[in-house]
């Protein structure tokens, strides 16, 4: 017998995996430009007319006693980043649960599902870069050398969030609860980041305890372009060694609900 | 065949390239029962909780490259759950299910598709998240709109298409995947008369061409047609594991008007 199958070149699973990933990454985008008329404006506008409200609210309104100047642009350092922090791990609730008919029918790395969402938010955050620049001209803000914190910063998030998508996406799947008890405690976790203000303007008790939000150290680096002395090494450490932390926590967890979640969805 | 026995282990026409050794899996009876989490720190093996039931344990079996599989037994009897595992879209709760080629599964075939792109958009998503690359689908990519009969719709979303059509561009796409096993879930029921047959074809075209065939039906007459060897699952065990013939004998001894 003379087999005729012909001989598949072979993908190495790395390169195998970063294909996958690629496809439904622009798959998730080909969607959303087809799908709506405004496509890219859309994940910009949302984080500008937020800091439109809090930049109206806290200039305008209150006597704003915190943050830096100009605080336009501070604003924005703290809610880009925090838009794709909040976007990705809102959407690893419904990881599995979206996409059940694909993974139900095809073999595909399962940390994907999550990676992906990480990836795809990640790059709306570095397309909504633009903004931050433009407000920083016409606000007259000063761009330092410390804009290569930049690049730790987005190690560190990407680190951050891949770890807690890890955690979340397959529990949901468990516990349903769970999907909207992330949603209100990242609506908590807004006003427990400094965002609105910044770490230095915590009173002297709590500020220690600031250093424990993982995104207190990420968001200082973020801001340490424009504002240098905003940066806090000690909160940094703290943020870096609990995102390697969460990471590890979720590659353990993952791989102890993997065959429980094909089985659940 | 004629291999020096040092290569005998490594070549997927002597030793399996599907290779079931003990394999369970258990499913929770009620879909709603309650988790702990505490399940996610105790050890497997004592994470058997009442509520549980094996849909199959003990399975074991080899197939060898070029074999037709058909798997027979009644509804819920655990056919599907093993051709999922052997597309390894779930996996085992204990023993190990091994599968050294690539697979193309007929398993809920519009799975992938994504209803807001064209057909065009899809056929590159699916082939492409099945592994083949770029170029490859380019040079398939006549062949199965031709296939799927489905030319005049490759600017159409996915969605405006009719039942019909979403699995005929499915199925063309599956099928020509070029990978060495090929698992066939009993969706095939779908579809006119006309295009079933012509999925037939294909079929014994790609075991002609020595692919490995997994094939799950009801339909004793399309079991004898495709296959050699039966898998008769009874009560979550592998019962009878003989010639296709013998198999559907046993089967319709055991269960006269099934």
């Amino acid at each position: 017998m003379t087999a005729a199958v012909p001989e598949r070149r072979a993908w190495s699973p790395f390169a195998r995996y970063r294909h996958t990933l690629w496809l439904l990454t622009s798959r998730d985008l080909k969607v959303r430009y087809s799908t709506s008329f405004l496509g890219y404006f859309w994940s910009i506008l949302d984080p500008l007319v937020m800091a439109g409200i809090y930049w109206f609210v806290f200039t305008q309104v209150f006597n704003r006693g915190v943050g830096h100047e100009p605080y336009i642009v501070f604003l924005l350092t703290g809610l880009l980043p925090w838009m794709w922090f909040t976007g990705a791990v809102s959407d690893t609730t419904r990881a599995f649960l979206k996409e059940s008919k694909l993974i139900r029918s095809t073999k595909i790395p399962r940390t994907i599902w999550v990676f992906r969402l990480v990836l795809s938010k990640g790059i709306e955050f570095i397309a909504s870069i633009p903004v931050v620049a433009v407000f920083a001209i016409f606000a007259g803000a000063t761009l330092h050398w410390e804009v290569v914190y930049s690049l730790l910063a987005i190690l560190m998030q990407t680190v951050l969030i891949a770890g807690i998508g890890l955690i979340v996406a397959p529990l949901v799947v468990f516990f349903r609860d769970l999907e909207r008890a992330v949603k209100l405690t990242l609506r908590f976790a807004f006003y427990a980041s400094p965002i609105i203000y910044s770490l230095q303007d915590l009173p002297a008790g709590i500020e220690t305890l600031g250093y424990f939000n993982p995104l207190s150290g990420i968001f200082s680096l973020y801001r340490a372009a424009f504002f240098p002395d905003a940066i806090v090494w000690s909160a940094v450490g703290v943020s870096a060694a609990m995102s390697v932390a969460l990471l590890a926590i979720g590659m353990v967890v993952f791989r102890r609900t993997e065959r429980s979640v094909l089985k659940g969805i | 065949m004629t291999e020096s026995p040092t290569l005998a282990s490594a070549d997927p026409r002597t030793s399996g390239v599907i290779r079931v050794a003990d394999a369970g899996i258990r499913f929770q009876r009620n879909r709603r029962s309650r988790r702990s989490f505490k399940d996610l720190f105790s050890s497997r093996a004592r994470r058997g909780r009442p509520g549980e039931f094996w849909a199959l344990r003990n399975i074991n079996f080899d197939v060898v490259q070029g074999e037709a599989i058909g798997v027979v037994g009644r509804n819920g009897q655990g056919k599907s759950t093993l051709l999922k595992l052997v597309a390894e879209v779930i996996l085992p709760d204990e023993g190990s299910v091994k599968v050294s080629e690539g697979v193309a599964p007929l398993i809920e075939i519009t799975g992938g598709f994504v209803d807001d792109l064209t057909v065009r958009e899809n056929v590159y998503l699916t082939a492409g998240l099945h592994g083949m690359k770029r170029a490859e689908i380019d040079a398939q990519f006549d062949e199965i709109i031709e296939f799927a009969e489905i030319g005049q719709f490759l600017d159409t979303p996915y969605k405006h298409l009719s039942s019909g059509m979403r699995v005929r561009i499915a199925f063309a796409v599956i099928s020509r995947l070029e990978e060495p096993i090929l698992l066939v879930d009993e969706v095939l029921a779908v579809g006119d008369k006309g295009f079933r047959e012509k999925c037939y074809r294909r079929i014994e075209e790609l075991l002609a061409g020595g692919r490995t065939l997994f094939f799950v039906s009801h339909n004793e007459r399309d079991l004898r047609r495709f296959c050699t060897r039966g898998l008769y699952l009874d009560k979550g065990a592998l019962v009878l594991d003989a010639p296709i013939n013998e198999v559907i004998d046993r089967y319709n001894a055991d269960y006269p008007s099934a």
